[in-house]
């Protein structure tokens, strides 16, 4: 996770895949090769010799789209999570700052598969919430703290003499917040966000142990009923790596344009 | 040339172990996917019983060899077999010309139906069709599965265990399930938490016949397993066996 900005030499180590920007042009070229290598691939493959591998790129498009419902509803669930997190992470009210670390640490503390089949399963008994939904929830429960720890070093690396001019100004403390800091904020946590969506769709296949009919399960399905495990797998592999190297071209472009706007 | 030397050693070595190894008695690794109550499952003390577990112990008796089980997923069990991680397959596996084409089975073992399982609630429901419009579940790549996604207009929802899908009917996400008959019974009437909620409705609506799976080509061990079933049918100790689990 990203800290506070410092002067100090850091590593930047996403979980994401590596977002390319133009001047890493070793990452940048691999980027091309995969991008279109994957994509050149799938079409050698669905239209070669065999009908097999078409078969399956019929049987799974469904599974796509419920993949990208989950990985979106998720992000945008869990930014409004997170959001919430960090500002109570930096709060001064020590019960809502206890609260919110409370929840960061216990949620970083249980792997995401575990907490999917605990929001699933054990919720299930008390409170009836379909599927998709709870698969959304879980996740979005989950990488809502991340989110949230993102949140909080974005808010802190907003230097302080700006809280205290805005307040200077008469603003109070809400207003300086939401018109002062946090659209400054926003550009700083974008990149680690795109970082985490890029993590999140890879880990929505995650949901597919909750008979959620996402890309992954679909393809399970093909492959428990055909026993073609090496064709299914390969192609889902491909699928996924399609998406992830596509979204994370696209975050880059929307980081570059905001930095020119800069 | 001391490379070469070490590697031979290494190689003769290797060779005499297994040699050695096949003088034992022969033991056969066998899969099972141990989530399906009566048939295999996991007990309290974490052994894999059940009637196919009983009924594997008894054919290997009659064969001269021992057993070793690997509870393996559902999902890549057959997938296992094919990279050779174990012989056999015991896991009240059906045997359907799309299995046949791919791998080969013995004589089949018991006959059995696929069979619906709905909530107390659904008083009016008797068939996969009546469930238009509604999610019905099964466990993926069984022949449950398999039949519900035959029935146009039923949306199948495929769960990774089978006690998965019932809890989820619990939950009230869905609003069947499709499984062997036997495990119906397990699940919608021997089971505390399950026995006031679901009810089995109407008979089995497919006959089935389950099989031992072994890899596309080993005849010997067709042959092998199909003496040890022969001889435990003769001695009507599958008998025995089915009434001890299937109540």
């Amino acid at each position: 996770m990203t800290d506070n900005q410092s002067p100090h030499k850091a590593i930047e180590v996403g979980d994401g895949a590596a977002i390319p920007h133009k001047s890493d042009s070793g990452l940048f070229t691999a980027w091309r090769i995969a991008f279109f290598g994957a994509i050149a691939l799938c079409l050698f493959l669905a239209f070669g010799r065999s009908d097999q591998y078409m078969a399956i790129f019929k049987f799974v498009p469904d599974g796509i789209l419920v993949t990208f419902k989950v990985t979106l509803g998720s992000i945008l669930l869990a930014i409004v999570v997170g959001l919430i997190a960090g500002l109570g992470r930096i709060s001064t009210n020590r019960f809502i700052n206890g609260l919110a670390s409370l929840y960061v640490e216990v949620i970083r503390g249980i792997p995401l598969l575990v907490q999917l089949f605990y929001i699933y399963y054990a919720l299930g008994r008390f409170v009836k919430i379909p599927d998709m939904v709870s698969a959304i929830i879980a996740m979005a429960v989950c990488y809502g703290a991340y989110m949230g720890e993102i949140f909080r070093a974005g808010i802190q690396s907003i230097p302080k003499g700006q809280m205290e001019a805005a307040l200077s100004l008469g603003m109070s403390r809400g207003q300086a917040m939401r018109q002062v800091i946090l659209p400054q904020a926003f550009k700083v946590v974008l990149p680690p966000i795109g970082n985490e969506f890029i993590a999140l769709l890879k880990d929505s296949s995650l949901v597919s142990i909750l008979a959620v009919s996402d890309l992954l399960r679909r393809g399970r399905e093909y492959a428990s009923e055909t026993f073609s495990y090496f064709e299914t797998y390969t192609v889902i592999a491909l699928i996924y790596l399609v998406m992830t190297l596509f979204f994370s071209k696209l975050i880059g472009i929307m980081e570059e344009r905001l930095n020119d706007g800069r | 040339m001391k490379f070469f030397r070490t590697l031979t050693a290494t190689v003769t070595l290797v060779a005499a172990l297994s040699v050695t190894a096949f003088a034992a008695p022969k033991s056969i690794k066998v899969a099972t996917d141990a989530t399906w109550p009566p048939m295999e499952m996991v007990d309290a003390n974490k052994k894999i019983v059940g009637y196919d577990i009983d009924f594997m112990n008894a054919v290997a008796k009659e064969a001269g060899v021992t057993v070793e089980f690997k509870n393996t997923a559902w999902d890549g069990i057959f997938a296992g077999l094919d990279s050779g991680q174990y012989d056999a397959i015991i896991s009240s596996v059906t045997i359907t010309k799309e299995r046949q084409a791919k791998y080969d089975f013995t004589e089949p073992y018991t006959s059995i139906g696929q069979i619906l399982v709905v909530p107390k609630t659904d008083k009016t429901s008797k068939v996969i069709a009546n469930l238009k419009g509604k999610k019905v579940g099964a466990q993926i790549g069984t022949t449950g599965a398999f039949e519900i996604k035959k029935v146009a207009g039923v949306e199948l929802k495929t769960y990774d265990e089978i006690g998965l899908a019932f809890e989820d009917m619990a939950a009230g996400r869905i609003s069947g399930v499709v499984c062997d008959e036997p495990v119906a019974a397990h699940f919608a009437l021997q089971k505390k938490e399950y026995r006031d909620k679901f009810k089995v409705v109407g008979k089995s609506f497919t006959k089935e016949a389950y099989g031992i799976v072994v890899k596309k080509g080993n005849t010997e061990l067709v042959a092998l397993l199909n003496k040890g079933i022969k001889a435990v049918k003769a001695k009507k100790l599958d008998v025995k066996i089915h009434s001890k689990w299937v109540k």
